[in-house]
């Protein structure tokens, strides 16, 4: 099973489009329910879960592009 | 806002907490949607890297754990959202346990053209013998199982919980929208001035 930089790099897209679409959500739960409810705390636990994905992807994407799978096919 | 006062309650040994809070609808809205869809993606990221990778890939389960959290947290916020409780202890993270170890609902495919009639008479054949119309949940959720099990030729606990779960989601978000409509435009609906009150602390009427 394997996985190619432009594939990726798809993923890698998504996963930062994830990233910002949910990042008002601990926002507007703590200015709702104040920073120590529990569900402004599950919110940034959340938003802490998909931002450890997110860095383990580039990474990830930062090694595959240290040893590229596509080949050059010249002019 | 305001933490105000908080009851403990024990519920089948899950400790619960109850809070009078208040958030603005637009807002519950917003978390709503925001969220039913970060799930759908965090879901297809998730199985798009298992597939490539492998389950127990390193990203693969920290995707499936992402997935976890988002799910749970669109959970909590339906909860909160309906009851004003907020779930506490280890109900959410058995919830993520689960989830993480469930497959992943597969979209049904298009279902060919013969099969259509047939289905959908079955839908309508079966909210007519349970007295419902058939644009109830409970007639859709089965249209779903049923669905569900002619693409993949079966269905798990998992599978059924999550189309549930995908049902209750359109049921409160529509919910949302209804109120909404009625509080701010009451003339638009005579013919139920007055036999309904404010929502508020009513239970939901599924």
């Amino acid at each position: 099973m394997t996985i190619d930089a432009r594939e990726l790099n798809e993923l890698t897209r998504k996963a930062t489009e994830l990233m910002s679409e949910t990042a008002d959500v601990p926002r507007i739960l703590r200015n709702q329910l104040g920073d120590q409810n529990q569900l402004a705390r599950a919110a940034e636990q959340m938003q802490d879960s998909i931002e450890n994905f997110l860095q383990e992807l580039r990474c990830f994407d930062l090694s595959a592009q240290a040893f590229p799978t596509d080949t050059f096919e010249g002019p | 806002m305001g933490v105000l006062d908080p009851r403990p309650l024990d519920v089948l040994g899950l400790k619960r907490l109850e809070f009078n809070l208040r958030i603005p609808e637009a807002d519950f809205e917003h978390l709503i949607r925001t969220l039913s869809e970060a799930r759908s993606r965090a879901t297809e990221l998730a199985a798009s890297i298992s597939a490539r990778l492998g389950p127990d890939h390193r990203l693969a389960e920290l995707a499936n754990a992402a997935a976890s959290r988002v799910e749970n947290m669109l959970r909590e916020i339906q909860i909160f959202a309906t009851t004003g409780t907020v779930t506490t202890a280890g109900l959410a993270d058995l919830h993520g346990a689960l989830q993480s170890e469930s497959q992943p609902v597969t979209p049904a495919p298009v279902i060919p053209s013969e099969h259509v009639p047939t289905e959908m008479q079955a839908t309508a054949s079966f909210a007519m013998q349970a007295g419902l119309e058939p644009e109830h949940w409970l007639p859709m959720f089965v249209h779903d199982l049923i669905s569900q099990v002619r693409a993949s030729g079966g269905i798990t606990f998992e599978v059924a919980e999550r189309l549930l779960q995908q049902r209750k989601d359109d049921f409160l978000r529509d919910f949302l929208i209804a109120r909404r409509m009625y509080r701010t435009y009451p003339k638009l609906f005579p013919e139920i001035q007055g036999e309904i009150g404010p929502p508020e602390g009513h239970p939901i009427q599924q």
